[in-house]
């Protein structure tokens, strides 16, 4: 078993781990020798996939916005769960990031003044929301990594999975990793880490992520006995393509789009009288599915799902191919629809997980629900949990939480360096340890196909643990998970090779993803009211004097543990939320 | 299917006199029509000269034949089976005929895989039921699925595509399809080709917007202006996904491979084009080179198998282009 020393290892290779990369090698004068690793190749990871924008307050005095009210938005939007220290930090400085990109290539939308031009997002009382056309995560991911590949002291390593994080005692020691070209083995021994892997969307079988959304950067912490918060609030984008889930951005909406039933009716007038298909993705995904239950949804035979409207017709050509041309193709491409000419078939998908690693205002990765952090390792971006986003994200803040938490982590991280000498030794059992893993799951003498399994829980999880719970479906879920779990003891690879086994790395994420889904499920079950995207029908309510807290869950010999964090309240006190 | 090329396109081999035309039209916009027009003349035959060769060359795909594979430097056609498959309205069965590389053994066979699909699976839809259900032994790069990470490239019915981006129904003939890897790249397992080279070509160009102002390029204050027609410049140029597809498409590369490559050559164009960027010339002097534009032939493939508009054929003459200008300009 290889092993390589650095200063930082930076597991993931989206929008927060390559932002992290730049400040932390900018911070420490190009001086720390700092590693990137990536299950991808860089370029690719999901962030590429981020359409509508990113949020932020550019020109205040031209639009009326204020930092104010951005964070009152945010903090509305989450259904009062996020710590609303976070938020502050978040809309303070996201406004520098978008001028981040800018500078190093992003191109924006303009509008005449030559200015960034913003447009109009769920639950955003104000425009406020940079795009680059509807590809923005696309330009952001491109430049990031123009901008990486051409830092000297930055290595990447394309396509290595993580398979274990070490820690000794509180303290970051380093990753086990797997070089899926050639199946040999490494450990990154490292003074610090950050963590910034994603979601883990693809526990559901209708989702808009890539394939690789797998959650294994919280499945490696959670692993390791290390808490992750508020799993229960996963999010169901509105408008995912019917029937293969691709998302088509809010900013369709944005720009004026119609959510509209069977009937032809605009139905939003409903639930969100005043700010109607921009009110935030909770609301929108409930009224959608509620309007599909009481008949007023269409159905596509095949797939038999059923579905609305997405109407952009009214917007005419011009707009659609200067502001959402990615859309338009994929809708040509996939379905051969127009939405020039026809409305596209819509329904909520599995879009980001609110939850992640339970970390302190800064990413610092936490060991308990409020004492104890983790020595040398940060969490960032849509893998941790800050929270900046409570209950309930609003569109386009997640990708100025990513490059804001990844300019915090990076000088963090050079502060920390400043202060250590040394990363903990790497005891030699554990290497002895972490060598023999991998072939032990390849030796397995089970008869299970994996892809079965996968399949089977990304259907238990849209079946049961969708919009709209109900206790009983959760406890089905749950039961079925365990099932299935049990199940994965006895599987059986088919690829027993070392060379690009992606069978191998199949299986390592379907592991990841079975833990993490019963995590999702069991704090489902345990939150005894309805807030954000967490709706269960036999508490329908919000309930601040009981729940005004975030869950904190982690594994113990025993099983599943859960505790509880306060929310912090700076300015902004629970109120009725209305839109 | 409807395609939406948003740049200029080029088109395969037939090309010949329209990049001509072009060296006069903007060399005469430039310089104005005069003295110079006799130079642009002359331009002009040496484009039809240079370029007019590479109609004749085969490229990576035969446009008339998709069912012919190259298969070293040799097309060779590959017979589909016979028999047409049973087909109802909803559901299909298809012959996945999937050209596989076996790295232990660095030899190339070819294996069918027979399996259902709808008027919606595409080819990557198509490729993961089998590894789900027939053969996990099959080895495909894959990620987001709706054409926007550039992982799936692959030469599907001898024409390098996105796998993602690929309707079965529509690529099937007679009931069968054909996928080999990218051979225009090293290969490594099945369907996986090595990006190494790749990036390490784009990396040599230095693709990144270069600043002087580096304390407010990290530490912003303001947002550098730019206007809707300077974005326009730029903008088609910045839509490359990394796929490979051009690479693979390219005639030159694959004969000659210390040539610098469409995509990388697009990418200096696309920084060159940016009104923020402060490289200026010192961008022209990095492609002035034997192995830079000027081996381009201009066969267009590149630009024709792209599957998001770059047109990287155009953004290398254009560069070609900006090369000449700044040599005049010096003469002036």
């Amino acid at each position: 078993m290889e092993i390589l020393d650095y200063d930082i290892v930076i597991l993931g290779s989206g929008i927060a781990g390559l932002t992290a990369a730049i400040h932390a090698s900018n911070a420490t004068d190009k001086k720390a020798k700092i590693a990137i690793v990536t299950k991808l190749h860089a370029m690719r990871s999901h962030s590429v996939a981020a359409e509508g924008g990113i949020s932020g307050v550019l020109y205040p005095e031209v639009t009326n916005d204020s930092l104010d009210l951005h964070a009152y938005d945010t903090i509305k939007g989450s259904d009062y769960l996020a710590d609303q220290d976070a938020v502050e930090l978040l809309v303070k400085n996201a406004p520098k990031e978008v001028e981040f990109f800018d500078h190093i290539g992003v191109s924006w939308n303009r509008n005449e003044k030559a200015q960034i031009e913003q447009r109009a997002f769920g639950g955003m009382s104000i425009p406020r929301t940079a795009f680059a056309a509807d590809k923005t995560g696309f330009f952001m991911m491109r430049a990031l990594y123009d901008e990486v590949v051409n830092l000297e002291n930055v290595s990447i390593f394309h396509e290595n999975f993580a398979y274990s994080l070490l820690l000794d005692e509180n303290h970051f020691v380093g990753l086990s990793v797997m070089d899926l070209a050639t199946g040999s083995l490494r450990i990154f021994h490292a003074k610090a880490g950050i963590i910034a892997t994603g979601g883990a969307s693809r526990m559901y079988d209708f989702t808009t992520t890539s394939h690789s959304s797998t959650g294994d950067g919280q499945a490696l912490v959670y692993k390791a006995g290390l808490p992750l918060k508020d799993m229960e609030f996963v999010q169901f984008h509105p408008t995912a393509l019917v029937p293969n889930g691709i998302l088509i951005t809010e900013a369709a909406r944005g720009e004026g789009g119609y959510l509209t039933n069977s009937k032809g009716e605009r139905f939003m007038a409903l639930y969100a009288k005043k700010q109607m298909e921009l009110a935030p993705r909770d609301i929108v995904s409930r009224a959608i599915i509620t309007e599909i239950r009481a008949g007023r949804g269409l159905r596509e035979e095949l797939s038999g799902l059923e579905y609305i409207h997405l109407d952009l017709r009214h917007l005419g050509k011009n707009v659609i191919d200067e502001k959402l041309p990615m859309i338009r193709e994929i809708a040509q491409k996939s379905l051969n629809i127009d939405p020039v000419e026809e409305p596209l078939p819509v329904r909520p998908a599995a879009h980001f997980t609110m939850g992640g690693i339970h970390t302190d205002l800064y990413g610092r990765v936490m060991a308990d629900e409020d004492k104890t952090i983790v020595d040398g390792l940060w969490a960032i971006g849509e893998c941790g949990c800050v929270s900046v986003h409570g209950s309930n994200r609003l569109g386009s803040n997640s990708l100025s939480q990513c490059a804001v938490w990844g300019r915090i982590a990076g000088n963090e991280i050079a502060d920390y360096l400043k202060k250590t000498a040394d990363a903990p030794k790497l005891r030699k059992e554990i290497v002895n340890a972490e060598s023999l893993k991998i072939s032990a799951i390849l030796d397995k003498k089970g008869s299970v196909n994996p892809y079965f399994i996968k399949s089977e829980l990304q259907k238990t999880m849209g079946e049961f643990v969708y919009v709209y719970r109900t206790k009983n479906d959760l406890f089905n879920a749950k039961r079925r998970i365990s099932e299935l779990k049990k199940m994965f003891n006895d599987i059986y690879l088919a690829d027993k090779g070392k060379l690009f086994n992606t069978n191998l790395r199949d299986v390592l994420e379907i592991d990841n993803l079975l833990d993490l889904a019963e995590a999702v499920t069991l704090c489902a079950l345990n939150r005894n009211e309805s807030r954000g995207a967490h709706a269960i029908a036999e508490y329908p309510n919000r309930d601040d004097t009981n729940w005004l807290k975030h869950s904190i869950v982690y594994k113990t010999k025993e099983g599943v543990g859960i505790g509880y964090k306060p929310v912090t309240i700076t300015r902004w006190k629970p109120q009725p939320r209305i839109y | 299917m409807k395609e939406s090329l948003i740049a200029l396109s080029t088109v395969y081999a037939p090309m010949v006199g329209v990049p001509a035309l072009l060296f006069v039209y903007v060399l005469s916009l430039v310089f104005g029509l005069g003295v110079l027009g006799s130079v642009s003349f002359i331009l002009v035959m040496i484009g039809l000269l240079v370029f007019g060769v590479s109609g004749l060359r085969d490229v990576y795909f035969h446009k008339n034949n998709p069912r012919a594979v190259k298969i070293g430097r040799e097309f060779i056609e590959v017979k589909p089976k016979q028999e047409e498959k049973a087909s109802d309205k909803n559901k299909r069965a298809v012959t996945f005929r999937v050209m596989r590389f076996h790295p232990e053994t660095q030899t190339l066979k070819e294996q069918d895989y027979e399996i259902e699909t709808n008027r919606f699976s595409t080819v990557l839809d198509g490729l993961l039921n089998i590894k789900a259900a027939n053969d996990p032994t099959l080895a495909v790069r894959y990620s987001c699925r709706m054409g926007i990470c550039g992982s799936c490239g692959m030469v599907i019915n001898g024409r390098p595509s996105l796998a993602c981006e690929k309707n079965v129904w529509n690529s099937a003939k007679n009931g069968s399809i054909e996928i080999s890897p990218m051979l225009g790249h090293p290969l490594l397992k099945d369907l996986v080709t090595d990006f190494d080279d790749f990036f390490e070509r784009h990396i040599l160009t230095n693709p990144y917007l270069f600043r002087t102002d580096l304390s407010e390029k990290y530490n912003p204050t303001k947002e550098y202006p730019q206007t809707k027609e300077q974005l326009n410049k730029f903008l088609p140029f910045s839509y490359c996904i990394m796929c490979g597809l051009c690479v693979d498409a390219c005639p030159v590369i694959n004969t000659n491979p210390s040539f610098v490559g469409p995509q990388a050559l697009s990418q200096v164009y696309r920084y060159y084009a940016d009104s923020r960027d402060e490289a200026g010339k010192n961008r022209l002097e990095h492609v002035d080179l034997l192995n830079g534009v000027w081996d381009c032939e201009f066969s267009g493939s590149c630009s024709e198998v792209c599957p998001k508009g770059v047109d990287p054929a155009f953004a290398i003459q254009l560069l070609k282009m900006e090369v000449i200008k700044d040599d005049f300009t010096a003469i002036k």
